[in-house]
């Protein structure tokens, strides 16, 4: 028996006894024993009544447990602990949630928390600011009734966390905000916001100056290397002037084309809104590419393996350059007595594998991530000596960008590389098809 | 959720079914956003390609209208609404109609931008437009935002902001005009200017014309065609919304 409950008996006993003795005094033993079980009973309910009326009261600030005797003091004692513990952890509690709000406040980008049905939870500070949320109200609120950009409404229903999509701001005029959703907690749904608007505008200057540099550049060129063409055919050139001349008229064309290249390059980048789009026969533009290979003893042979119909949803001149720009890579890294293999075949996840293997020099491994880099070159002396231009890897990546493809690059140090584009099987159809028009979501591969 | 009043009945796909519905016409409000700037940009930047795309893709608006109206007519036969129910899928029919219409003035606002590429930009190229066009838009985003929130509030600014939208569209048809007094040659021009400034201040109309729809299916009362002021009538009238702050 616990002291509580021997005290608690003790009490109850010396009561009734005290009441038998009364009791027996006026000769009345059991109204004796009534009175007195009465008397505590009344005891414990009094303070009972008094503990119920005192939790009971709504939303007291801070319940003052009301004092006691017996075993109710330690009763209310124990009680008034177990309040003021929990007013305690609530009031920690309290400011961690005041601290979690603050920081989540204070950050630049915005973040928005949705379930699985898109009903905005919560938002932060910046999110209210980017997207035009209203404090408090715009909970419960699905985010397409608000956001309603057809793209961002195409992109929540994809629940794709892997792409990243660029909007035009829903409030702020001329801003763009870069957002993706994150899955969180089960069904949940975080949805990032990150104003753009500098970057995209410093892009895009960027982009707008190459173009027109290179567009300017062009026309002054084109005179010179036509006078270079006619100098350099004319038979009366002094024999001093035979080299000099055929070397300026070479450099001459190799500007031309890096010059090219960089308005292709610009053309790729800018998202022009009505790419043409067809559908294409990837096979035979390899077959032409191979088709076009110099046959000569000077040159690697070349071996063509077409394994799939299979037919791209595309451009026709940008997928020509590619096949064109990876091929000739080849050729030129790759000795006489070597091997160039096309290959176009069924990939395993449904999609399909546009490969050039190559028995040529092979790529250092701690290059091949800059490998697509504008004017990056694996090796400067002996490059430059191969006559590339250093902007063939970049075009590919961006035309396959365009294409929702991928390029893969796998090679050895002296046993040859292999350039693989991989297009999802959402690029797939039948030559003859009609295209809907409608492109696709505009996103874009988070950096 | 408390911003909507649809969520109180027994049958859950009542719920999600008003739910979708709301949902669908917003989207279709996006889009049509989506075109009018398009069509605005368009003019300004004096990109043909831009406009041709825009007067192109209005089926795509055309077609969500008739599913949005299909929907309604099947809600209306299987559920037989009453009360809000009944007034949010009059006021759906209704801003549908308006939503259509505007998507046809971003149709033809992209048709003119292709006219107006292929002639001389003047030295201002179109500011005048670009303003108005971005008032516009600013109108018909706060009208859906305000079918969004059902807020009266919201949708009685807009329905206030139509008399600047007018105000405006005054000021550009009076400088249009004296383009072509000054200078005959540029009439015409300065007349596609006129039907673009003209198919702005309509969509305002229609901008309007929303922001009265949201009212109606909030308070129960018509405001169209009334001299009275929307916050008069919000005052008198018991709100059927929760307004929770």
């Amino acid at each position: 028996m616990t002291p509580t409950w021997l005290f608690a008996l003790g009490r109850l006993g010396a009561m009734l006894l005290l009441g038998a003795m009364v009791g027996l005094y006026f000769e009345h033993l059991f109204a004796g024993l009534f009175v007195a079980a009465m008397i505590s009973l009344w005891f414990h309910l009094f303070h009972l009544i008094r503990l119920e009326r005192e939790l009971g009261l709504p939303r007291a600030k801070t319940v003052t447990v009301p004092d006691g005797t017996g075993v109710w003091a330690r009763t209310l004692a124990r009680i008034d602990h177990a309040h003021q513990r929990l007013r305690k952890s609530k009031k920690a509690y309290r400011s961690l949630l005041k601290e979690v709000r603050n920081s989540t406040n204070a950050m630049p980008d915005g973040v928005v928390s949705l379930n699985n049905a898109f009903e905005i939870l919560r938002y932060n500070r910046a999110a209210r600011r980017n997207l035009g949320l209203k404090a408090k109200r715009d909970r419960g609120q699905r985010i397409d009734n608000l956001v309603r950009h057809p793209e961002f409404i195409a992109y929540l229903n994809a629940r794709d966390s892997a792409q990243t999509l660029v909007l035009p701001s829903p409030v702020l005029e001329g801003s763009f905000l870069s957002m993706r959703m994150v899955p969180y907690g089960g069904d949940d749904w975080m949805l990032l916001v990150r104003d753009i608007t500098e970057q995209t505008q410093l892009a895009r200057m960027r982009r707008d100056f190459v173009a027109n540099a290179s567009h300017e550049l062009r026309t002054p060129l084109t005179v010179i290397a036509g006078y270079l063409d006619a100098m350099a055919e004319e038979p009366e050139l002094p024999e001093a002037w035979l080299r000099p001349v055929g070397e300026m008229r070479s450099q001459a064309g190799r500007m031309l084309a890096i010059i090219t290249d960089l308005l292709k390059l610009s053309r790729l980048e800018s998202d022009s809104l009505l790419a043409d789009e067809q559908c294409i026969d990837f096979a035979e533009i390899v077959r032409q590419a191979a088709d076009s290979a110099p046959s000569s003893l000077l040159h690697p042979e070349v071996e063509l393996r077409i394994e799939t119909p299979k037919a791209i949803r595309g451009n026709q001149s940008v997928l020509e350059s590619v096949v064109s720009n990876l091929f000739q890579n080849a050729l030129r890294y790759t000795p006489s007595e070597g091997k160039v293999t096309l290959l176009w075949r069924s990939s395993e996840d449904g999609g399909a594998e546009f490969s050039v293997v190559d028995t040529g020099e092979g790529i250092a491994e701690a290059d091949i991530p800059r490998l697509t880099e504008r004017f990056f070159r694996a090796d400067r002396g002996r490059s430059r000596h191969a006559g590339g231009i250093g902007l063939g890897l970049a075009i590919v990546k961006h035309a396959l960008n365009r294409h929702d493809a991928e390029l893969h690059i796998e090679s050895r140090l002296g046993q040859g590389s292999t350039f693989s584009c991989l297009f999802p099987s959402s690029r797939l159809c039948d030559v003859g098809d009609e295209i809907d028009v409608q492109s696709p979501v505009e996103t874009a591969k988070s950096p | 959720m408390q911003t909507t009043d649809i969520n109180h009945h027994i049958s859950r796909r009542f719920n999600k079914d008003l739910e979708e519905l709301r949902s669908q016409v917003l989207a279709m409000g996006g889009l049509v956003e989506t075109q009018l700037e398009r069509a605005i940009d368009a003019v300004v930047s004096g990109d043909s390609e831009l406009g041709h795309k825009v007067a192109h893709d209005d089926f795509k608006v055309n077609r969500m209208e008739v599913a949005i109206d299909e929907e309604c007519s099947r809600i209306l036969a299987i559920r037989g609404p009453a009360a809000g129910d009944l007034r949010l899928i009059f006021a759906v029919i209704k801003t549908i109609t308006d939503l259509e219409r505007i998507g046809d003035e971003a149709e033809k606002i992209g048709f003119l931008a292709t006219k107006l590429a292929a002639m001389d930009r003047p030295p201002g190229s179109y500011r005048e437009l670009k303003n108005l066009g971005q008032h516009v838009r600013t109108m018909v985003r706060d009208a859906m935002n305000a079918f969004a929130r059902l807020d009266v509030d919201a949708a009685a600014a807009v329905i206030r902001e139509d008399e600047r939208v007018d105000e405006e569209y005054e000021l550009v048809q009076r400088q249009c005009i004296t383009f072509m007094m000054e200078d005959p040659r540029t009439i015409k021009r300065v007349m596609n200017v006129t039907w673009t400034a003209r198919s702005l201040e309509r969509i305002g109309d229609h901008a309007k014309n929303i922001a009265e729809y949201v009212v109606y299916m909030v308070l129960g009362k018509d405001v169209r065609h009334t001299e009275d002021s929307i916050a008069a009538i919000a005052e008198s009238t018991p709100r059927t919304t929760p307004k929770d702050s």
